[in-house]
């Protein structure tokens, strides 16, 4: 296991670094943790965000977000302030559960208005975790006077194996996404290969369309 | 001459017992993924009583040594956990080292 984990894991961080992409994870990893995430997805959007989070309640940030229609020609370029908030944990005996919350202000730009708007963003996600399952839902909204877009994202993971603290954690993960503000026409559906170990978590992979797709984030 | 040998000896077991004594175990709700490990690891090593930690994910299980002639009550352990976001089931001292922890939970569950 290991040797054939030693083998994929150069390429799957390589894959991540050309090919960019686009995912989710937890806006809030641990207290007094930074988490810094950037995502990709091939014709829609690319996101970088760094967050802190003084509790493991509560994490605070900036982000830069950029969204493209690939049915009409417009863009969006948004460098947004975030707050992230945990509204409830269930710790279960084998199992985690979060509902997490956000809210923002930042500036936008776009090629179809002038000068720059202010953008409004709010969202949230809810997950339910354990070591061989993964699913989650997240709504994601940045609005101005011009616009109005939302990304809702279902994941559905499963581990082949029960990882532990030092092993290398692989998933297999299902994605399927939804844009509304003419981003996109209809369900996005992807495949997802997902890696972690320790405090760095690499995603990558194709949508039904053939469009790369890939995330990485590290916390510390 | 036999009652202060035997007496002698049973204190030097108890003695022996206490100062082998510097790991404790605490099983956790809610620890499934690497990031809760490394929130976990963060925390404790922030007290600076701690010597080292293990988790395991498989057992549930945080594992504390601590530095010589310190300590951690059961209630800071327990604050600190929740501290980091996690449910503590029970608080136990055990007579063994970290590293003999560390080989027991690398025994893997058949």
């Amino acid at each position: 296991m290991s040797r054939f984990v030693g083998t994929r894991w150069p390429a799957a961080l390589l894959l991540a670094v050309v090919v960019p992409s686009l995912v989710e994870a937890k806006p809030i990893a641990f207290a007094n943790g930074t988490t810094v995430m950037t995502e990709y997805g091939a014709g829609t959007m690319e996101e970088v965000q760094a967050f802190y989070a003084p509790y493991y309640w509560l994490s605070a940030g900036a982000g830069y977000l950029q969204l493209d229609s690939d049915e009409r020609n417009r863009a969006r370029d948004i460098r947004y302030l975030r707050v992230n908030y945990l509204v409830k944990r269930w710790n279960l005996d084998d199992a985690q559960a979060n509902v997490f919350a956000w809210g923002g202000l930042g500036t936008a730009t776009g090629n179809d208005f002038r000068g720059s708007r202010l953008d409004r963003n709010a969202g949230f996600q809810a997950d339910y975790e354990t070591r061989r399952v993964y699913v989650s839902f997240m709504s994601d909204l940045h609005e101005s006077d011009r616009y109005s877009h939302r990304v809702d994202t279902l994941q559905l993971g499963v581990a082949p194996y029960a990882y532990d603290y030092e092993d290398l954690a692989t998933w297999f993960v299902v994605q399927g996404r939804h844009y509304t503000g003419d981003l996109h026409r209809g369900m996005e559906w992807a495949a997802l290969l997902r890696l972690f170990k320790g405090g760095a978590w690499v995603e990558a992979g194709v949508t039904t369309k053939g469009k790369p797709q890939a995330m990485m984030m590290i916390n510390f | 001459m036999r009652i202060p040998t035997l007496f002698l000896g049973f204190s030097a077991l108890i003695l022996s017992s206490f100062a082998s004594a510097t790991t404790i175990e605490l099983d956790v709700n809610g620890l499934v993924c690497a990031f809760c490990a490394q929130g976990i690891q963060k925390k404790l090593h922030a007290i600076p009583a701690t010597a080292d930690v293990v988790v395991s994910l498989e057992k549930k299980l945080v594992a504390v040594s601590l530095r010589d002639g310190q300590d951690i009550s059961d209630d800071d352990l327990r604050h600190a956990l929740t501290d980091a976001g996690y449910t503590v089931k029970d608080i136990r001292h055990v007579d063994e080292s970290l590293d003999d922890v560390r080989q027991r939970l690398k025994t893997k569950t058949p």
